[in-house]
């Protein structure tokens, strides 16, 4: 059980009240991260200007602690995939591939930490997916972390019952492996029974009714006009000056 | 309102199976299910559903009809419109991303008008004393918060039939009786409701309730054993005592436990019991070293060793059998001890299953089984340890808890279940800050004022049995 939630929520990530991206419409949002993904079309120079702009937007936004939060998570994929394309290729490849990849991990700080799974699901059924789709993509959102929450839940439990006992080193490989089955197997079959209990429960509630009405509504507000405003033509910018 | 005619069903996996049944609950009438753990309870629920056969396989014979619908051939959403069910494990059940949210969904199903969604969720978070927990993730609430979540999700959509699989099994001794009291209630506007449940005292009472038992071939055959564990307890040296002081737990910001100070000879066996929420679950887990704290806990100077059966057994198994998950990393190990316990615990004829098919029951006592094989210095902690038991092996844990006492070990077990709470030696109270009552059963029971700080009551049923079981 997940008791370290501060936020009244728990998925992904953590959901960043007090940023004012955060009253904004999902549909909002979702252009906005279209918005900025056409930047990782730019060459270095012009990358590097969009990523201030972008790293000043994430300020304003309140949200720039997260974004390097969930950045700082590839440092090891980043480390590795900067120093292959640097030897392999060139520096100009590595920084420019290390900002598009930083880039991309800021883009989806930026909506995961301001929508929650529900309001995703929202904007994908005004985008006309399908609402079963909608819902089992917004509820594997939310269950990212109970998935970790798991993981932690039977470590401890193995070792509450003495199963998880072995000492570290080379030497002791094979017991480290069956420490990993001992883990891994309650993982696995948990997962698959939290999932398979969601589909019942979703049943019993009436999934797939088909007189289903929504009661949260998506509705565009000012913030939203200025937001898209805002985000159009830094696109139209990135598509000329590129 | 529910039709069952030769109704019998056999799982694809291993070949058991239930039935043949044959019964029918009419609208306003009250059916209460009994059975021993694993004696497929759950099974009849999710054939009463229409889950079977529509979301399993397998081979289902017969047929039920529930208002007049055949569960076979209506679609799962038309059949939620006519029964509701609530699933025996709350945590696994979780849809919504906040309180509210879980209401909700089942709401938006029916096609409410906001307005109408609204009243009715405000009603069910009113009447499950849910109200504070509105923004709450689901996940963060206790196992008995839960269970009050997933009962009031269902019953907002105000379903003419409910199925209900041992709902009160985690509920505090309050939230239950009240929450009977409320099934009367239904029952009498017309709910026909079906209940598979294990706490059978806090249904006895309620007015036209009729009950029936499945039966069932696990039921242990024999209680008591632990005078083996009687007779050699003499010779057992007595060790130090477990001394906790100034306990204090903070999680996400929020004080769960506050200033605990407490100290357990070996060879007690005490109940910590408590309100929903009441920090049970984590006391175990400090004791056990699994929580970070504040103040002190040692045996003797030193960390405890504990070993414990968790809330949700799930957690603790994976081998390929159940001789395999017991003896696993176990040195030497005394294979005398280890059929006992195959016997005591009536484990013996799953002794090749993959303990992860077995019903919630079985599993808790196969993790109790492991715990007990490894022989921790010091103990046990038990979390829960009769959720999902039937009457019998209720008194069989008891019985082995006893035996662990008279061999010089701390015995400490969680539960709302004040029957099991009276057979320990001593109950801790646990209150809002702190400890509200602590002493025997009979002290504790009596102590009127301090169940009133606690938030909960002693029923009178409860009482009179709770008065036999500390005189016998």
């Amino acid at each position: 059980m997940n008791l370290n939630s501060t936020y009244g929520m728990t998925h992904a990530m953590r959901i960043i009240e007090s940023s004012p991206i955060r009253k904004a419409d999902p549909r909002t949002k979702l252009a906005l991260c279209l918005c900025a993904s056409l930047a990782v079309m730019l060459p270095l120079g012009k990358i590097i200007f969009f990523a201030i702009i972008y790293v000043i937007f994430l300020l304003w936004a309140r949200l720039l602690p997260e974004a390097a939060r969930q950045a700082w998570k590839l440092k090891w994929i980043l480390g590795v995939l900067f120093l292959v394309d640097w030897l392999v290729i060139s520096l100009d490849l590595a920084v420019v591939v290390t900002l598009r990849l930083l880039l991309m991990a800021g883009v989806f700080a930026m909506f995961f930490s301001t929508t929650t799974p529900s309001e995703l699901c929202l904007a994908l059924v005004w985008l006309r997916v399908p609402y079963r789709y909608a819902f089992s993509i917004s509820l594997s959102f939310q269950t990212v972390s109970s998935i970790d929450t798991e993981w932690r839940g039977i470590l401890e439990a193995q070792r509450a019952r003495g199963a998880f006992e072995a000492p570290k080193g080379w030497r002791y490989i094979v017991e480290q492996v069956r420490n990993l089955v001992s883990l891994t197997v309650p993982a696995v079959v948990l997962t698959a029974r939290r999932a398979w209990s969601m589909t019942e429960a979703a049943y019993a509630r009436g999934f797939e009714s088909p007189h289903r009405t929504a009661f949260n509504r998506l509705s565009m507000r000012a913030i939203d006009w200025a937001i898209l405003a805002g985000a159009g033509m830094v696109a139209a910018a990135i598509i000329i000056w590129r | 309102m529910i039709q069952i005619h030769e109704l019998s069903y056999a799982y694809p996996q291993h070949g058991r199976g239930i039935g043949p049944f044959d019964f029918s609950v009419r609208s306003g009438e009250m059916l209460h299910m009994t059975g021993s753990s694993g004696c497929g309870k759950s099974t009849l629920a999710r054939c009463i559903t229409g889950l079977i056969p529509h979301i399993y396989h397998g081979t289902m014979k017969g047929s039920v009809r529930i208002g007049g619908l055949d569960t076979a051939g209506t679609p799962l959403w038309r059949l939620a419109e006519s029964a509701g069910f609530v699933f025996q494990n709350p945590a696994m059940q979780m849809l919504g991303n906040s309180v509210e949210e879980e209401i909700l969904m089942g709401l938006e199903n029916l096609g409410l008008g906001r307005g109408e969604m609204r009243d009715r969720m405000d009603e069910a978070l009113e009447r499950f004393g849910l109200g504070s927990f509105r923004g709450r993730a689901p996940q963060t609430l206790s196992g008995g918060e839960q269970q009050k979540l997933a009962l009031a999700a269902i019953i907002a959509r105000r379903p003419p039939v409910l199925i209900l699989d041992e709902p009160l099994s985690m509920l505090d001794v309050t939230a239950a009786t009240e929450f009977a009291g409320y099934l009367s209630e239904l029952a009498r506007a017309g709910t026909a409701i079906v209940i598979f449940e294990h706490r059978s005292d806090y249904l006895a009472g309620l007015p036209g309730i009729r009950i029936a038992a499945l039966d069932s071939a696990t039921a242990p055959e024999r209680t008591g054993a632990p005078g083996r564990w009687a007779r050699a307890a003499s010779d057992e040296k007595r060790g130090p005592k477990l001394n906790v002081s100034g306990l204090a737990v903070t999680i996400g910001g929020k004080n769960i436990i506050r200033n605990l100070s407490f100290s357990i000879e070996p060879g007690e066996v005490t109940a910590v019991v408590g309100r929903n929420g009441s920090g049970k679950t984590t006391l175990v887990r400090a004791l056990a070293g699994l929580q970070k704290h504040g103040g002190s806990i040692d045996i003797d100077a030193m960390r405890p060793d504990f070993g414990q059966v968790y809330q949700n057994a799930d957690l603790q198994l994976f081998n390929a059998s159940v001789r395999s998950e017991i003896l696993y990393r176990v040195k030497d190990p005394d294979m005398a001890w280890y059929a006992w316990l195959m016997e005591t615990l009536c484990l013996r004829q799953y002794e090749d299953t993959p303990p992860l098919i077995l019903s919630e029951g079985e599993k808790k006592r196969v993790a109790l089984a492991t715990v007990l094989m490894r022989k921790a210095a010091h103990g046990i902690l038990l979390d829960e340890p009769s959720l999902g038991q039937d009457m019998a092996h209720k008194k069989m844990l008891i019985d082995i808890c006893r035996g662990l006492a008279a061999r010089g070990k701390i015995v400490l077990f969680t539960t709302h279940e004040l029957h099991l709470a009276a057979m320990a030696d001593r109950v801790i109270l646990l209150g809002q800050d702190g400890i509200a009552a602590d002493g025997t059963p009979e002290q504790v029971f009596r102590d009127a004022d301090a169940w009133k700080r606690a938030g909960l009551f002693v029923p009178p049923w409860l009482t009179e049995t709770g008065q036999r079981v500390i005189t016998a």
